[in-house]
């Protein structure tokens, strides 16, 4: 019978505050972070993401409140922490004195992880290092050198992975690697925790997602009811005919417009719905077959985290 | 280009799915099918971290090794290079006026003097360069999330440095003995000398390196201290030698204490008793280490 970890969240975040001086980069923040989930943490730049991760992996160590890997505390128990936790830092730092392969070596060698030559390459294959393996990683371009970063986090196999803005800056080649690697990771059973300011990011990614500001947690949802919840549906027609001037007129319940001589907009909220009604693309589409007139094309959207994001946090 | 495989340090992680839970895995969404993955993951790196260990200390012994090594040309060769040119000015153009003192020739009593002073400019630079350099570059993150304590960072930076010190030192006393002036009254007290002084350089080296805050900081206490007070510390001359209250003054600096310890055990013949070179060599190592590890363990300057 293999060992499981009982414990309900994996990370447990309690009232966490970190202040400088008069400012609150991380104030009084609570949160649970579940095993086996990809979580985003969105937040504008300076909303004290990379301060709360920090804290977690021992990069802060005086700050108010309590902050528990796997039901150890961080400060009391760092050396078993600090072992389950990978950090990939926002900033590109390199090691001027050693090689790419010496230095994925040495760092997994920090974490008592014995040289392992095949798991080194696979990683290096993995992130397209592999031709790179022998050089000094001072020599690599941005995108190498983040890659490499990657790697070093890997390399002692965390349990809870931070990747603070982990596409800033990188090609797209390397942003749909990086999410490939985050989702398989995630399948064999790491739990991830990603900051970003790219919202298709998180849109794409994250299970959960919370959303953070001036230091304060502002709400913590599943992707789904975050979209659903915060929503809107946009339905566009365009028809073969002029629009008949008193057609929105004769359905003012909804919310929909003229916007071109035969083109209508419909904006409407899913989670306001009736289940047991006609819904507002019923109701329009029997007006215009009950008038007689012809549709030529038909569009419709949902309004993406981007547009959440900046009712929420604006 | 593309990510074919996620890597596992060990293929059991993979074993999540298995044919006679083929069915059951069917109605769990891949969400629950993680999170299982993920508890047993946690249950066993849990296991793994609660072992803790020394194997990370030893790596990191390992890459300051290969650090200072990579570049042994200004680590090695142009200190022994440097220390060996004192040697030759000092000990040859003043060998016929000094003669002897306290009836060692002058090149072997000038021998202990320079390799202390290389051991004590070597073993200080080492960790001080080392660590400042990380800091600088922010790859001190890379050591910082890693479950390394105090004592066992410490270990790891002061060991290389000890061993750089030594090789250093060793070197010039090598050289010394091929010109003939290589004396050894007593290898074990050479030898303790030796690792006692390293290691009480090495971890000022590195309560400065964390303390600094640029290259300005790591250079003042070599220049201003450390170097004056390892001339004035009897690595030319002895200190009977100095007129009116000189010897008395000298007394004060523990440099000193390393230089005539050394130097008794190599030539027999100290200006201070070896049980009171001892004494301070092995107060000015707790000293240190005591800084050090203050300074890691509070997280001053490099964790917030």
């Amino acid at each position: 019978m293999n060992p499981s970890f009982e414990g309900e969240s994996l990370l447990s975040i309690r009232n966490l505050t970190k202040q400088y001086g008069d400012l609150k980069a991380v104030d009084d923040v609570t949160l649970d972070i579940e095993p086996g989930e990809i979580f985003a943490l969105l937040g504008p730049n300076g909303a004290g993401k990379t301060t709360l991760i920090s804290c977690v992996a021992g990069l802060i160590t005086k700050f108010d409140g309590a902050v528990e890997v796997a039901g150890y505390d961080v400060r009391d128990n760092p050396e078993i922490t600090r072992r389950l936790v990978g950090l990939v830092p926002q900033e590109l730092k390199y090691d001027a004195f050693f090689s790419v392969k010496d230095s994925l070596r040495y760092q997994g060698g920090f974490f008592g992880v014995r040289p392992d030559e095949e798991r080194i390459d696979e990683l290096l294959r993995a992130f397209s290092l592999y031709d790179k393996r022998d050089q000094r990683t001072r020599w690599l371009s941005g995108g190498m050198q983040r890659r490499l970063m990657i790697c070093k986090a890997l390399m002692h196999d965390p349990v809870l992975l931070f990747l603070d803005e982990p596409t800033a800056g990188v090609d797209v080649e390397l942003r749909d690697e990086l999410w490939d690697y985050v989702r398989q990771m995630r399948d064999r059973g790491t739990t991830v925790v990603l900051t970003t300011h790219y919202l298709e990011e998180a849109e794409k990614l994250a299970d959960r997602i919370g959303i953070i500001r001036e230091g304060e947690l502002l709400r913590v949802d599943d992707r789904e009811e975050l979209l659903t919840e915060y929503g809107i549906r946009r339905v566009t027609l365009q028809l073969n005919d002029p629009v008949p001037a008193d057609l929105t007129s004769s359905l003012s319940a909804m919310e929909i417009n003229q916007v071109g001589e035969a083109k209508i907009e419909m904006v409407y909220r899913e989670d306001s719905l009736d289940p047991d009604a006609p819904t507002p693309v019923d109701e329009l589409v029997a007006e215009i077959v009950e008038r007689g007139l012809s549709i030529r094309w038909m569009e419709g959207g949902r309004s993406s985290l981007e547009e959440i994001f900046k009712k929420l946090v604006y | 280009m593309s990510v074919t495989d996620v890597v596992a340090i060990d293929g059991r992680d993979t074993e999540v799915e298995s044919p006679d839970d083929e069915a059951e895995f069917d109605e769990t969404s891949a969400r629950e099918r993680a999170a299982t993955a993920a508890r047993r993951r946690i249950a066993r790196t849990v296991e793994i971290a609660e072992g803790g260990g020394w194997y990370g200390t030893w790596m990191l012994f390992r890459k300051e090794l290969e650090r200072f090594w990579n570049v042994a040309g200004q680590t090695i060769i142009s200190p022994v290079v440097t220390t060996l040119l004192y040697f030759l000015v000092f000990g040859y153009s003043l060998k016929d006026r000094m003669r002897e003192i306290q009836g060692v020739p002058y090149v072997e009593f000038l021998v202990p003097g320079l390799v202390m002073l290389a051991l004590i400019n070597n073993s200080f630079i080492n960790s001080a360069f080392s660590f400042f350099i990380t800091k600088i570059h922010g790859n001190i993150v890379d050591v910082l999330v890693t479950p390394l304590n105090p004592i066992q960072l410490t270990v790891g930076y002061t060991a290389a440095s000890i061993i750089r010190g030594l090789i250093v030192g060793g070197c010039i006393w090598a050289v010394a003995a091929a010109m003939g002036a290589g004396t050894i009254h007593n290898p074990a007290i050479v030898l303790a000398f030796m690792l006692l002084t390293s290691f009480a350089f090495a971890s000022l080296g590195l309560a400065i390196a964390i303390v600094a805050e640029d290259f300005d900081h790591i250079n003042l206490l070599p220049n201003f201290l450390i170097t004056p007070l390892t001339f004035l510390g009897g690595v030319f001359y002895s200190i009977e030698m100095l007129p009116g209250v000189w010897p008395t003054v000298s007394k004060f600096n523990p440099v000193l204490y390393m230089v005539n310890g050394i130097r008794y055990g190599m030539t027999g013949v100290s200006d201070v008793s070896i049980q009171m070179c001892f004494t301070v060599v092995v107060s000015l190592c707790l000293l240190f280490l005591v800084t050090s590890l203050w300074l890691l363990a509070t997280g001053k300057n490099i964790r917030e």
